[in-house]
């Protein structure tokens, strides 16, 4: 079953054909719902830049594209501050249909900091697609619009999700052993 | 010593700004709720017997003169530019913000449609303004009371937060000490005799219970609220959940953590697998006796796995 997968890797979760046609599907949830309008895709870098292309790929209404980045939390360096911005859009997003992209959500805590930023800035509307929930894991509730898949509480890669920044590039979507660094 | 006092207009998260505050200059934050809790551990006041409006001023003024003489603190909570005149090293800041913008953060905060949005901040401002005139006898909080008003429509709470820690360190409040034990006795005695009126004795003392985490898991935890801007408290509540024949409480529970913003408790349980049935249990009868208390628990192998997410681990640890 794992022959051929990276060191590491225990097995896959989502197949590349399971994930094409998950995203077809989404892909088309959405251009249902805005249909007439244009929507903005706004990626949160890195995880999500897989996903976001796809997904807009095949999108059949007219689709902007925008990226942001927030910092992360190091507990290591004593304090470890508050979240911020740390790549901003390239363009206000006021009066557009935003369509927040994210690869996973789990404690909400990201994406709760996010919508809170965004809704700020007077979109018509706002709405968050991801690519994977981890519903078991969420501590703040916010609301999930659009998602491809529900995933169980284990550490998965591939398809946009790293581990120390690699396996990005993986097709599928595979669960790290537990042991992996051993 | 410092006093600094944050109020803001409903909905224009100003909170946050208070709690952003507190975390760059290291100075206690007093809430509204803390401010609750400290009343009713101090005076008695509680659910059955509340301070009574015109009380509260006086109330408050004695527990943060008790508090200032060992710390620096920002107070958020209405009137606190009211409240803050009566110290010396004091800093007055409002934040306020467009309607539609208080608007577009209520519809997120309480997860509502914007009409319901708009209507729940017409309540929350009537109720500010009842507030205010029970309290102070003034509906208004006018730009004259305040040394800093802030509009966050294009200005976010950190950079407000920085404002304030230069105003802090520009106007020189740290180095004016804390309050002294002769100011204070001088305002203690000022509010006993308004508190005799209605029968409140201030108490000997009031001390701050300091974030004093029984492991580090939990301060960990902290931090990640902290960064992430999402407000907490720890161990604010215990929960009879067994009684003797006669209503004695046998056992309680005390959840480590409560974000108010989401009525949610958190309990972690990083321990071995024998405490954590014990605790399950507790978890249960909680669940049974006060269904609509919000508590999730957190085992250790999801504290686990979160620490890894954030960086905190080298290695995923789920089983």
């Amino acid at each position: 079953m794992s022959a051929g997968l990276p060191p590491g890797v225990e097995r896959v979760l989502f197949t590349e054909e399971q994930i094409d046609r998950r995203i077809r599907e989404v892909a088309a949830e959405i251009s249902r719902n805005y249909s007439g309008k244009v929507v903005k895709l706004v990626g949160v870098l890195k995880g999500s830049v897989f996903f976001l292309t796809e997904l807009a790929r095949h999108i059949e209404i007219p689709v902007k594209v925008d990226f942001l980045a927030i910092s992360s939390f190091s507990n290591r360096s004593g304090a470890p501050g508050v979240v911020r911005i740390a790549k901003d859009l390239d363009d206000s997003v006021e009066g557009d249909d935003v369509l927040l992209v994210e690869d996973i959500v789990d404690t909400g805590f990201t994406l709760r900091y996010l919508l809170q930023t965004l809704a700020g800035r007077a979109p018509n509307s706002l709405a968050v697609c991801t690519f994977l929930d981890r519903n078991s894991r969420r501590i703040v509730q916010v609301p999930v619009d659009y998602r491809c898949f529900e995933i169980p509480d284990r550490f998965v890669v591939g398809f946009g999700l790293d581990y120390n920044q690699l396996y990005r590039n993986l097709k599928y979507v595979a669960v790290m052993k537990p042991d992996k660094s051993t | 010593m410092a006093l600094i006092a944050v109020s803001g207009h409903p909905g224009c998260r100003y909170e946050e700004v208070a709690r952003i505050t507190a975390q760059r200059l290291g100075f206690e934050l007093l809430t509204q709720s803390r401010i609750r809790a400290l009343s009713a551990e101090e005076f008695g006041a509680g659910a059955d017997a509340p301070v009574p409006d015109k009380a509260y001023p006086s109330v408050v003024t004695s527990i943060l003169a008790r508090l200032a003489t060992e710390h620096h603190l920002v107070y958020c909570a209405v009137g606190g530019e009211l409240q803050a005149r009566h110290f010396p090293g004091m800093l007055r800041i409002h934040v306020v913000a467009p309607e539609n913008i208080r608007i577009g953060n209520l519809m997120l905060d309480r997860r509502v449609e914007r009409p319901a949005a708009r209507q729940l901040l017409l309540e929350l401002e009537a109720a500010d303004r009842q507030d205010r005139k029970a309290k102070f006898g003034r509906t208004r909080a006018t730009a004259e009371l305040f040394d800093l008003v802030v509009n966050s429509e294009s200005i976010g709470a950190e950079q407000i937060a920085g404002m304030i820690e230069t105003a802090v360190i520009s106007g020189g409040l740290r180095e004016i000490g804390y309050l002294s034990r002769a100011a204070e006795a001088q305002l203690q005695f000022q509010m006993r005799l308004r508190l005799s009126r209605y029968g409140l004795v201030p108490p000997a003392k009031i001390t701050l219970r300091n974030k004093m985490f029984a492991n580090q898991s939990e301060e960990m935890f902290a931090n990640l609220l902290d960064f992430y801007r999402i407000a907490w408290e720890y161990e604010p509540r215990s929960f009879p959940v067994q009684y003797d024949r006669d209503g004695r409480v046998l056992e309680a529970f005390t959840p480590d953590f409560y974000l108010p913003e989401v009525d949610l408790y958190l309990e972690l349980t990083t321990m071995k697998q024998s405490l954590v049935t014990k605790k399950n249990r507790k978890v249960r009868l909680l669940r049974e006796l006060y269904p609509h208390v919000n508590i999730q628990v957190f085992y250790q192998k999801d504290f686990e796995n979160l620490v890894f997410k954030y960086g905190l681990a080298e290695q995923p640890l789920q089983a």
